[in-house]
C-alpha cells in the first residue's frame, strides 16, 4: 500500500481531531491511498489533475452516506439542517417552544428561595451594558423561525423580555427592536446579539443560565449591574448579574 | 519540478507571513467569540467558503494583477469606502485562503509544498497591497500596529473632523443616529448571513478635547453583487456607507484585524458626540456627503434610512426564511469567499461567474458540510489546533499558548533542492455551482443603477484625480515639508471639494484650525487631555 505524505508525521500522535473530522478525512485519505496503490500514479500528476476524477462529488457523498448509514447522527446548529435531513441529525430538543409549560433548565443556574417581596432568583447572565435601573417584563421564548414569524405576523407584545438561545443576530432580526429586554442562553457580550442589542439600547444578558421561566412569567433582570468586559472572559471571571421571577 | 518563481528569499518571506497570520488567528480566536446561529449553518458555510478561496483566489488574483498591480489597486481606492480595506484584507483575505489550504492538507488532498507558487503569489499580492493601502501607517496589519487601524491620510480626517455635526444623548440627531446605526448594523449582519463581513471599523484618530474618531464602514447594502438582495433591496439608495463617529471620554485601545474594538471605559452610544454620513465607490473622486447640508437634514436622513433598512431587513429575512439549506450555504459561503471581490471591481474586471459560484473542486465536498463537521473543523483549525498538520516539535512554544502547535503548515524549503511539489491549482477557475437564483444584472452605484458591463467599463475609464500621477505618491510625510506648496494645496482642495467647512481651505490647516472651523468646536469630553 502506498503511504501518503501525512502517514509519516513525526508529531501526529499528539493530534486529537474531532471525531467527525477524523472519520471524513480518514476516509478521503483511504480513497487516495487505494487509488495510488492500484494505479501506481505519481503524486505530482495526481494532486491537481487526476484527483478531480477520483475524489468526485459522488465519491464524497458515498463516504458521507456510509457514516450516516452506520448510525452516526450529527449535532445540529441550524434548525433547517434537521428539518431537511431528520434522519442524519440528532433532533434539537424543543426547537419550537410555544408550549406554555416549556422552560430552560440550565445546569449552573443559581436558584434561590423567594425574597420577602416574593421575587425569586432563577438564574444569571453576563450584562452587555450597564443601565441606571433593572428592568422587568413578560418572558417569551423565541427559538425558531416559526417563533419569529409569529412575532412578525402578530406583533411582539409590549414589555416582552425575549428568551433566546441563539446568540446570532439574524434569527430575531426583524423583531429584535420590539423587545423590551433579552436573556440569551449563549454567546458572550461580543456576540452579534450582544452587539446589536447594545446598538438598539435594549437591555440584554448573554451567556445566561436560567431555570423555571415559562412563557408569560414576569421576570426582572439586573441590568443595573456591571457590564462584563472581554478581559473578564479571558480570565474566566464570573461577573454575572441576576435574573428573578416576579410574583404574579 | 523547479520554478524560477520560487526563491529561498521568497519562501522565507512567505513562511514569515504564514506564521504571523496564524498567530493572530489564534489570538483572535481566543479573544473573540465564535458565532453560531439557528438560522444559518454558519460554520459549515464558512468551511465551504474557505475551500472555495483555496481553489479560486490564485487564478482570480492573477487575473486582477494582469490588469492592475496591488499597489495601484490600493492607491485607486484610497479615497473611497471599499470592502478591501480594514477587515476584508487585514485578516480575511490571506486567512480564508490559508484556512482552506490547511483543510486541504488535513484532508490529505495536498501536501504543505503543493500549490507553493499559489501560496507565494497570494501572500505576496496581499503584502504589496497592504503596504500600499496602509502606507500612512506603515504597518501590514492592525496587529503589527499594536491593534489599531489608522490608515487615512490627514486630508480625509480633517474633512470628517470639520463637517461632523455635534449631538448629545437625547437630542434628535443623537437619537436618529443611534437608531440608524442599530438598523444598518442589524441589516448588515443579515446581508452577510450572520457574519460581520459587511461592516467594519477603523481608527481611532485623535480629535483632541477628549474625543476620538472611530470610522464605521458598511458594504454591499444595495442591489449589486449579492444575488439575495435582488428585488429585496430596491429601496436601499447606497451600496456603501461611511459613518464617522466622534466619541467622547472613550479610548479605543484595541481595533483589531476583525474590525472589533475594545475601549476604556466600555463603549456606550451615549458617548457619541458627533456624526457624519458619506457614500463612495469606484466611481467617486472621494467621499460624498449624504444629507450633510445641515444638522436637521442629517437627522432626517438617518431617520429615513433607518426605516428603509428596517423594512429591507424584514423582507430579506422572509426571503432567507424560505431558502433551502443549500441556498443558505451558498449565500454564506459566497459572502465569505467573495470578501475580496472588490479587487475585481477596482480593476474593472468583475465577473459574476468568478465571484458568485462555488468552484466544482470545492463543491464536491458539500455533502460533508454538515453542522457538526463545520463546527468541529472550524474550532479545531482556530484554537485547540488539534489537527495532525498543526502539531510540531515538543520544544516549540507557540505565541499566546506556549503549546507545540501552529495554525498553518509552512512551505518546506526542501522544494528548492528536490523540486518535489505541484506548483499551482491552475490558471483559471473550474466551472462553478450555485443553488441561488440567477444574478440579476442590476448594480446600484453612486452614479445610478447600471448593468455589469457598463459598470466595468465606467470604472476602467475613470481615474480619480488623487490617484493620478501628479498626486499618487504625495503622502503625509511629503505634506509635512511641502504643505505650503501649490501642489499640496491643490491636493487638499480636491479632498475638500464636498466639504461644507473646509472647501478651498487647502493644506495648511492644523487640527486646532480645523476645530475652529468645524461644527463641533466646543464639544469636549470631560478629560480634555485624554491621550490616544
Amino acid at each position: 500500500m502506498v503511504t501518503l505524505h501525512s502517514d509519516t508525521d513525526k508529531y501526529e500522535e499528539r493530534s486529537c481531531p474531532p471525531a467527525i473530522v477524523d472519520i471524513f478525512h480518514g476516509a478521503i485519505k483511504d480513497l487516495i491511498r487505494n487509488h495510488l496503490s492500484e494505479t501506481g500514479q505519481q503524486w505530482r500528476d495526481f494532486v491537481f489533475e487526476d484527483s478531480y476524477e477520483l475524489i468526485t462529488e459522488a465519491a464524497v457523498t458515498e463516504i458521507e452516506r456510509r457514516v450516516v448509514d452506520g448510525g452516526y447522527r450529527y449535532v445540529a446548529s441550524a434548525t433547517i439542517s434537521v428539518d431537511e435531513r431528520p434522519d442524519a441529525y440528532i433532533q434539537i430538543t424543543d426547537a419550537d417552544t410555544s408550549a406554555d409549560d416549556f422552560s430552560f433548565e440550565h445546569e449552573g443556574a443559581v436558584v434561590e428561595a423567594p425574597e420577602p417581596s416574593g421575587k425569586r432568583r432563577c438564574g444569571q447572565g453576563d450584562n452587555v451594558v450597564e443601565y441606571p435601573a433593572n428592568i422587568a417584563g413578560i418572558a417569551r421564548y423565541y427559538r425558531s423561525i416559526k417563533d419569529v414569524m409569529d412575532g412578525l405576523t402578530n406583533g411582539v407584545p409590549e414589555g416582552t423580555i425575549a428568551i433566546i438561545d441563539d446568540s446570532g443576530g439574524t434569527l430575531t432580526a426583524p423583531i429584535l427592536e420590539q423587545f423590551h429586554g433579552v436573556i440569551c442562553a449563549g454567546g458572550t457580550v461580543k456576540s452579534h446579539l450582544g452587539i446589536l442589542t447594545r446598538e438598539y439600547g435594549i437591555p440584554c444578558l448573554m451567556n445566561a443560565r436560567v431555570s423555571g421561566i415559562r412563557n408569560g412569567d414576569r421576570v426582572e433582570i439586573e441590568v443595573s449591574g456591571p457590564a462584563k468586559p472581554m478581559e473578564a472572559y479571558q480570565g474566566d471571571e464570573d461577573m454575572s448579574v441576576r435574573v428573578w421571577l416576579l410574583p404574579v | 519540478m523547479r520554478s524560477e518563481n520560487l526563491s529561498y528569499a521568497k519562501l522565507l518571506e512567505t513562511n514569515n507571513l504564514i506564521r504571523t497570520a496564524g498567530e493572530e488567528t489564534y489570538f483572535l480566536g481566543v479573544t473573540r467569540t465564535v458565532q453560531e446561529s439557528k438560522f444559518f449553518p454558519v460554520s459549515a458555510y464558512i468551511m465551504l467558503g474557505y475551500l472555495n478561496a483555496f481553489y479560486r483566489y490564485p487564478p482570480l488574483l492573477r487575473k486582477i494583477a494582469a490588469v492592475m498591480s496591488p499597489e495601484a489597486l490600493a492607491d485607486r481606492i484610497r479615497n473611497s469606502n471599499s470592502k478591501i480595506q480594514s477587515m476584508g484584507t487585514n485578516w480575511c483575505m490571506i486567512n480564508f485562503y490559508l484556512l482552506g489550504r490547511e483543510m486541504a492538507i488535513d484532508m490529505g488532498l495536498i501536501r504543505p509544498q503543493d500549490a507553493a507558487e499559489d501560496v507565494v503569489f497570494v501572500l505576496d499580492f496581499w503584502r504589496r497591497y497592504q503596504l500600499a493601502w496602509r502606507r500612512e501607517s506603515g504597518h501590514l496589519t492592525n496587529k503589527e500596529a499594536g491593534h489599531r487601524s489608522q490608515v487615512l491620510p490627514e486630508r480625509r480626517i480633517q474633512v470628517y473632523h470639520a463637517d461632523m455635526y455635534p449631538c448629545e444623548e437625547g437630542d434628535a440627531l443623537h437619537t436618529a443616529a443611534d437608531k440608524f446605526l442599530a438598523a444598518v448594523s442589524q441589516y448588515a449582519v443579515l446581508v452577510a448571513c450572520e457574519s460581520r463581513v459587511c461592516m467594519t471599523n477603523h481608527g481611532p484618530y485623535n480629535l483632541g478635547h477628549g474625543r476620538e474618531l472611530l470610522v464605521r464602514d458598511f458594504f454591499d447594502l444595495a442591489e449589486g453583487d449579492l444575488p439575495w438582495l435582488d428585488g429585496v433591496a430596491e429601496e436601499v439608495p447606497f451600496a456603501r456607507l461611511t459613518v464617522p463617529t466622534a466619541v467622547k471620554d472613550t479610548h479605543f485601545y484595541v481595533v483589531d484585524d476583525w474590525g472589533s474594538f475594545d475601549s476604556r471605559p466600555e463603549y456606550r452610544a451615549s458617548n457619541i458626540c458627533a456624526v457624519g454620513l458619506y457614500t463612495s465607490d469606484e466611481l467617486t473622486e472621494t467621499q460624498v456627503p449624504v444629507g450633510m447640508g445641515s444638522r436637521e437634514e442629517l437627522t432626517d436622513m438617518f431617520e429615513k434610512y433607518a426605516e428603509i433598512f428596517k423594512n429591507t431587513t424584514k423582507n430579506l429575512w422572509e426571503r432567507f426564511a424560505g431558502y433551502s439549506r443549500e441556498q443558505l450555504m451558498d449565500a454564506g459561503a459566497l459572502t465569505y469567499y467573495s470578501i475580496i471581490k472588490d479587487f475585481a471591481h477596482v480593476a474593472g474586471c468583475y465577473d459574476v461567474n468568478d465571484w458568485m459560484l462555488i468552484d466544482e473542486r470545492a463543491d464536491r465536498f458539500r455533502s460533508l458540510m454538515n453542522d457538526e463537521y463545520g463546527n468541529a473543523l472550524l474550532g479545531a483549525l482556530f484554537v485547540p489546533l488539534s489537527l495532525s498538520s498543526q502539531q510540531f516539535s515538543e520544544y516549540e512554544m507557540m505565541a499566546h499558548s506556549n503549546l507545540p502547535k501552529r495554525n498553518y503548515s509552512p512551505i518546506p524549503y526542501s522544494i528548492l533542492s528536490d523540486g518535489d511539489y505541484a506548483p499551482t491549482v491552475g490558471d483559471r477557475p473550474h466551472p462553478g455551482v450555485t443553488y441561488l437564483p440567477e444574478k440579476v444584472d442590476r448594480y446600484r452605484t453612486t452614479q445610478g443603477v447600471m448593468g455589469l458591463a457598463e459598470l466595468n467599463e465606467r470604472v476602467r475609464d475613470f481615474t480619480p484625480a488623487l490617484c493620478g500621477e501628479r498626486f499618487r505618491y504625495l503622502d503625509d510625510a511629503w505634506v509635512k515639508y511641502n504643505y505650503t506648496s501649490p501642489l499640496a494645496d491643490e491636493m487638499y482642495r480636491i479632498e475638500q471639494s464636498f466639504s461644507q467647512n473646509l472647501r478651498n481651505r487647502g493644506a495648511g490647516l492644523s487640527r486646532d484650525d480645523v476645530e475652529q472651523l468645524s461644527n463641533i468646536r466646543g464639544v469636549a469630553g470631560k478629560n480634555k487631555d485624554m491621550k490616544s
